[in-house]
């Protein structure tokens, strides 16, 4: 019994190893102008090579660990934003990409315009910027990664959650 | 007794090595990209956190194909080791394709029908290839026991040329590399999402990548055949064959279903049945 | 013994017959169809048990005169039939045999030749096969018909006339497979294509009327093949007891001269009952008959007669310029039919025409000739009748539970019907996978083409094809029926099913698997027959359920043990997500995160936020894989091989 129960823990340990390890990102674009987007694409280049930290853009949140959401919640892709969250199996992790999915931008309090990310699930990480630079989404991802260890129990939770 | 167990063994460090060689193959494709890539040992990653992932199960089939697929991509693995007869190790690794797409099928999503759709056209481009391949080898050989095969004195390579050539083509098929992952793509998303795979989540996910180790040692295997007279030459004929892959991998981009039949039925047919009737007549 | 044996499998079917044609209380017909089909099986299993036989049945024997009057009876049914539907073509074939016999019987047989029953193991398997199989069959039909004739609302039950038929052919099959003269063969062969004829129109609407006559003429002309034979062999060789042709077959100075030709003649006859390009339409025509027919009849056993011709027939031919041409005509049917399956969705037509691809690949391992191809031959006929009739039963019994035999409709089958869409699942995986009997037979077939003749090449290539197109519309038919709706809060409903319906469903299933487990017994009975038949190079030798004949070795039981234990984690995986999904929310597809939900309905959020269903469909290919692209092309090229065939001996 003791053997079983201490091999449980030693794979619960590489479980979380991995977990640190391998996030897949499934990228969401509620509303943005594309500016985000393409810096988003950008990190999977050779330049920044998002792909270092094991990280791949995988497109199903099946697979997905991470949602990165970039762009204003509107009232026409909220249902859409929640439902691409519920799909995505636990453990997992939203990041925020820009200054309209951290806040609304310049976009908050216009009449179609619900806020910013958080007001329809819960995120982890936010990346201001306008667009957010690569580098700054990397480190987000990374301090992402943290809060994911930290939720895990493995480590105290980051101090921060926005990225600056 | 001896060989069941070193084929036990075997079967065993398969799975590691699979890993690694998925790894491998990553790294040297961000290698050919210019990037860093991840580390060698990501795909283990990968694994162990899909095993962690909390289930999300559609329809318990699915877990039952999951299941199903593995265990024979093992077996299949085993009877090789086990130096068995190569059709049969076939049809047994036919077993794990034939569950994975009908996990795949039993769920209602656009995505994973089509590309369970795509999957079974390439098994119909890949299969009459590989059983060509094998009656090439027993035309050799004189029987299709991978045992028999030590027995021959000069390389198959020099002999069925041709027939190898097939055979990489159907492998490059089987393991999904470009151009022809159409069912489904292992880096990146493509326009049916993750294809075959789409709906396969966590465990049972991790499971089918598992299987597609076990496929992708298999196959090597199967290549290293070919050169079994000095384990050097096997070992080049494999880096060989692999890095070639890896080339193709990198440099095309993905074709039509159309364009994968007429080629699997087309020239590569035809090479490899010139290639036995070429040995026949000699 | 004997004698109570063969009358209880042959004589008895037509008695019980007889006696549900004019019985006319149901449930007094339908204990008669059980007790007539339980005492055929028992002789049967008798028979098999009693082994390997001849029984000589004197010149002066009432029996020989008694069946040709019979034949005469027969034949005029026949012309009446035709000349009442004005058909030409069927005219002239009922002619030319009528005049045939007469000819056989009056000008060049002198009185009664000398008959025989002579049973060795492949027509002790056949008998097995009709009387086991085909009594399950028999029973399942008891119950489809009730509700089939609720379905069709008939003012007066049509089904005496249909058990009767059914119960008559079960007679006529196996007094085909056991007599040895060409003659008494003859007979039961041209009752076994009235049978399929009454069957295919019983429902009688136009269409069933134009299959059956189809069907008929098609048939027709195979008769006239046969009878041709018949005269040819009468008046060169002398004989027409199989038995001796054989013998003389095995003699290379007989060989060499005059038999070639009606042997290709016989080879013709079994091709058109078994349905061979370019004969295939009447079989697929044949689907419009209630489904028992098409599994008893039109896959399991009477389309067997023909191959067991073809295959009664092997050692007579092997090693001649027949062998070749008859193989490459099978095996290109194989590949047609099996090109033909993946272009429908129709789930009788996919077995109908995979039905007649297993005929052409048994037809192709016959002609192939050395002994481990007709073993693959003959095991693929007992594992096949099995399988296939399971499928049709299932087919059939979805029919009425879903009302349609398309295999788009049977998406979900588990939720609604989930024994059947199981036990369809276990007659898919039976037909197409490892370490199941078909496939065993499949890989003999393979490699016993890869160590036959200059024609090698042409051979292999011809199953491999085929092989792979096989895979590919079973395994999505597989793939489809287990669909579950994830919206559905309840587990899937336990089945209704009429008794008789259940128990030949779960009958045929466990047969099929347990069958294939003790392949290696199967095969221990059959060997012998074959070692003595075509010898003992390249045969199997069987030792801890290995099958191995120093060229391939085909592991039954570990595959089966080991394959077994990974089936049986899945399913307690399978069983332990099922019980923990329950009550949490459930898991819907990805549907790019714009899904909506109405009652249990799954579908996009389309315009003004209605639902819009996606719709699936397999891929059938009709522009590669279409009746339309392939028929003409297929059966043209099949014409030219039967008149190569023919006219290469003329």
């Amino acid at each position: 019994m003791d053997i079983a129960k201490k091999l449980t823990e030693a794979l619960g340990g590489y479980i979380n190893k991995g977990r640190v390890k391998s996030p897949w990102v499934i990228h969401y674009d509620c509303g943005s102008c594309n500016g985000c987007d393409i810096e988003v694409l950008a990190c999977l280049t050779p330049v920044f090579d998002l792909e270092r930290f094991g990280i791949l853009n995988i497109g199903d949140p099946k697979h997905a660990d991470v949602l990165l959401v970039t762009g204003t919640v509107n009232h026409r892709n909220k249902a859409v934003l929640r439902n691409i969250y519920d799909q995505m199996p636990d453990p997992k992790a939203v990041i925020a990409v820009g200054t309209c999915a951290c806040s609304g931008g310049v976009f908050q309090d216009c009449y179609n315009v619900v806020g910013g990310v958080d007001q329809i699930i819960p995120v982890d990480v936010y990346i201001p910027g306008c667009a957010a630079k690569p580098e700054a989404i990397i480190d987000g991802v990374v301090l992402a990664l943290e809060v994911v260890k930290g939720k895990l129990g493995l480590q105290p939770l980051p101090k921060t959650t926005v990225f600056e | 007794m001896l060989k069941f167990l070193f084929a036990l063994v075997a079967l065993a460090l398969s799975v590691p090595a699979g890993g690694l060689l998925a790894g491998l193959d990553r790294k040297l494709t961000a290698r050919l990209q210019s990037r860093m890539g991840p580390p060698l040992l990501q795909p283990f990653y990968d694994v162990l956190k899909l095993c962690g992932k909390s289930p999300c199960v559609s329809n318990p089939w699915l877990v039952f194909c999951s299941f199903v697929c593995v265990t024979a991509s093992a077996l299949a693995l085993f009877l090789f080791y086990m130096q068995g007869d190569l059709l049969l190790l076939f049809f047994v690794m036919t077993i794990s394709a034939v569950f994975k797409v009908a996990g795949a099928l039993s769920i209602p999503s656009p995505y994973s029908n089509v590309g369970a759709q795509r999957e079974l056209l390439q098994m119909l481009a890949y299969e009459p290839l590989i059983t060509l391949v094998f009656v090439g080898i027993a035309s050799v050989t004189g029987s299709f026991m991978v045992a028999d095969v030590y027995a021959v004195e000069t390389p198959l390579l020099l002999q069925l040329p041709f027939l190898y050539l097939a055979l990489g083509y159907a492998l490059t098929i089987k393991l999904g590399k470009s151009p022809f992952d159409i069912s489904a793509c292992h880096h990146g998303h493509q326009e049916i999402v993750r294809g075959v795979l789409t709906e396969y989540s966590g465990p049972q996910l991790a499971l089918l990548e598992l299987s597609h180790w076990l496929d992708t040692i298999l196959i090597l295997g199967l290549c290293a055949l070919f050169w079994h007279t000095s384990f050097v030459g096997m070992v080049i004929l494999l880096v060989i064959t692999y890095l070639a892959e890896i080339l193709v991998d990198n440099i095309t981009a993905r074709m039509t279903w159309q364009w994968m039949l007429k080629n699997a039925f087309g020239p590569t047919l035809a090479l490899a049945v010139f290639n036995i009737l070429w040995f026949y007549v000699r | 013994m004997l004698h109570i044996l063969l009358w209880g499998c042959i004589v008895l079917p037509v008695f019980a017959a007889l006696v549900t044609l004019v019985c006319t209380n149901e449930a007094l017909r339908n204990k008669i169809v059980f007790g007539g089909v339980g005492l055929t099986a028992l002789s049967a299993v008798g028979l098999a048990l009693y082994g390997s036989f001849a029984l000589p049945i004197p010149a002066t024997s009432m029996l020989g005169s008694l069946i040709t009057l019979l034949d005469f009876v027969l034949l005029l049914i026949i012309l009446s039939i035709v000349i009442s539907r004005r058909h030409k073509l069927g005219l002239a074939f009922a002619l030319a045999q009528l005049a045939g016999l007469v000819f056989l019987d009056f000008g060049l047989l002198d009185g009664h030749a000398p008959a025989a029953f002579i049973a060795d193991t492949l027509s002790i398997a056949m008998v097995l096969i009709v009387s086991l199989v085909g009594g399950a069959i028999c029973i399942y039909a008891i119950g489809y018909m009730k509700e089939h004739e609720e379905h069709l609302r008939l003012a007066r039950t049509r089904q005496p006339r249909f058990f009767f038929v059914l119960l008559l052919f079960l007679g006529a099959m196996n007094g085909l497979v056991l007599a040895d003269s060409l003659a008494w063969m003859f007979f039961f062969w041209e009752v076994t294509t009235l049978c399929s004829f009454l069957l295919i129109g019983h429902d009688q609407t136009p269409i069933a009327r134009t299959n059956a006559m189809r069907a008929l003429w098609m048939n027709l002309l195979g008769g006239v093949a046969f009878m041709a034979a018949m005269l040819f062999l009468q008046s060169t060789v002398g004989t027409l007891s199989i038995s001796q042709l054989l013998a003389m077959g095995t003699n290379p100075a007989v060989q060499a001269g005059a038999p070639l030709l009606p042997l290709a003649l016989l080879c013709l006859a079994g091709f058109t009952k078994s349905a061979q390009l370019p004969f295939q339409s009447w079989l697929c025509g044949a689907m419009v008959a209630p489904t028992p027919v098409s599994a008893l009849l039109h896959s399991s056993t009477m389309v067997k007669a023909g191959v067991y011709l073809v295959l009664r027939l092997a050692p007579a031919y092997v090693g001649t310029m027949l062998s070749p041409m008859i193989a490459l005509a099978g095996l290109f049917t194989f590949v047609a039919t099996s090109a033909l399956a993946v272009g429908q969705s129709n789930g009788k037509k996919i077995l109908a025409y995979s039905t007649i691809a297993n005929l052409g690949l048994i037809i192709g391992c016959a002609g192939i000739g050395t002994p481990a191809a007709i073993t693959a031959a003959t095991l693929l006929l007992i594992f096949h009748a099995i399988s296939k009739g399971l499928m049709f039963l299932c087919v059939g019994s979805i029919e009425q539970h879903i009302g349609s035999r398309d295999i788009e409709d049977m998406r979900g089958l588990y939720q609604i019907m989930p024994r059947t869409a199981v036990i369809t699942l276990i007659g898919i995986v039976t037909l197409m996978l490892p370490p199941f009997g078909a496939l065993l037979a499949k890989w003999m077939a393979i490699e016993a083409a890869a160590a036959s003749s200059i024609f090698m090449p042409v051979f292999v290539v011809l199953i491999a094809f085929g092989s792979a197109l096989t895979v590919l519309f079973w395994a999505r038919w597989a793939g489809l029926i287990l669909g579950v709706n994830p919206l559905a809060r309840k587990a899937p409903s336990t089945e209704i099913q009429e008794d008789t319906v259940r128990f030949a469903l779960s009958a045929l299933a466990l047969a099929a698997v347990v069958l294939s487990l003790l392949s290696p017994f199967v095969y221990a009975g059959l060997g012998p027959n074959i070692a003595a038949q075509f010898g003992l190079r390249g045969l199997y030798t069987v030792s801890w359920g290995l099958f191995d004949n120093g060229i391939g070795l085909f592991a039954v039981y570990p595959i089966f043990i080991l394959l077994g234990a990974g089936v049986w984690l899945a399913i307690r995986a399978a069983r332990k997500a099922a019980s923990t999904a329950d009550g949490s929310a459930p898991c819907l597809p990805y549907l790019s995160g714009i899904q909506m939900v109405e009652g249990e309905k799954i579908g996009f959020n389309g315009p003004m936020s209605s639902l819009v269903q996606p719709t699936l469909s397999n891929y059938y290919l009709a522009e590669w894989f279409g009746e339309a692209t392939l028929t003409r092309t297929c059966n043209t090229i099949a014409l030219v091989l039967l008149t190569l065939m023919l006219g290469g001996l003329i």
